[in-house]
């Protein structure tokens, strides 16, 4: 049935969202994080989205007699910002290079804070899809009584 | 069994299930570049429907496009989310007084 697949659409939004906020969250968390495993100054992440075909669960056993496809999201890749790391002077610091300037991370907090609010608004627009979808569905539950 | 109402009533509401569908899909895609917002040209489709049909969804034009390619509105989707569970609501109010007619003429339009 076309509403239990839209569930899955709506899911699939709420998860792309989370991932999103959760790599969002990590770049504000490293703002200032000079040393990463890859060595040098974290890196600004943020992620792709791209449309997806929803399969249902029940998959093409219960393939929808009705034509109109939903299309879920996911998240295709995470990309890296790949701009020189700024430089600040702090000749005490240890990470400091012989001219005594630290690379830290080109991150803007204020940049991320609007992408997480975007992210959580989006997210919360995928909360609502869901509610009005299961009103839906228990309406035509009720029909039964 | 039922009459030609229930049935539209319930072609009705298939197709409102399929462009809440649609609405769910444009909302999850809010973020992704290159997206348009799809939906179905509701009263073409009912037509079309009720003469036995596919729906088919289509590109809406005139929406305002991101600079990432992105052409959806969360108002317009919001809009949408809410007038199809009233619609859906109304229908099935219809289809409920429907099958209560028929339980009626079942029991014999007795009190019972």
């Amino acid at each position: 049935m076309s509403l239990f697949s839209s569930l899955s659409v709506s899911a699939s939004g709420m998860a792309a969202e989370r991932a999103r906020a959760s790599l969002l969250v990590e770049n504000l968390a490293n703002a200032e994080t000079t040393r990463t495993p890859e060595g040098g100054p974290y890196r600004r992440k943020d992620a792709v989205f791209a449309s997806e075909a929803v399969t249902s669960p029940f998959g093409s056993e219960f393939a929808n007699a009705i034509g109109a496809e939903g299309t879920g999201v996911r998240v295709a890749e995470v990309i890296e910002d790949q701009s020189a790391p700024e430089r600040r002077y702090q000749p005490g610091h240890p990470d400091a290079g012989a001219d005594g300037y630290v690379a830290f991370p080109h991150i803007n907090p204020a940049e991320d804070m609007v992408d997480l609010m975007s992210a959580s608004r989006n997210y919360e627009a995928n909360v609502a899809a869901i509610s009005a979808v299961k009103d839906m569905i228990s309406h035509s539950i009720d029909l039964l009584r | 069994m039922l009459n030609p109402v229930a049935g539209s009533l319930e072609r009705y509401m298939d197709l409102l299930s399929a462009r809440q569908k649609l609405v769910a899909s444009n909302i999850a895609n809010a973020e992704t570049p290159g997206y348009r917002t799809v939906d179905l040209d509701f009263e073409r489709e009912f037509r079309s429907q009720v003469a036995g049909g596919q729906p088919r969804a289509s590109e809406v034009p005139g929406l305002e496009v991101n600079h990432d390619g992105n052409n959806v509105s969360l108002d317009r989707e919001a809009r949408l989310l809410a007038e199809n569970g009233l619609r859906f609501q109304v229908a099935e109010a219809l289809l409920k007084s429907q099958l209560q007619q028929m339980r009626q003429a079942i029991s014999g339009g007795g009190s019972g």
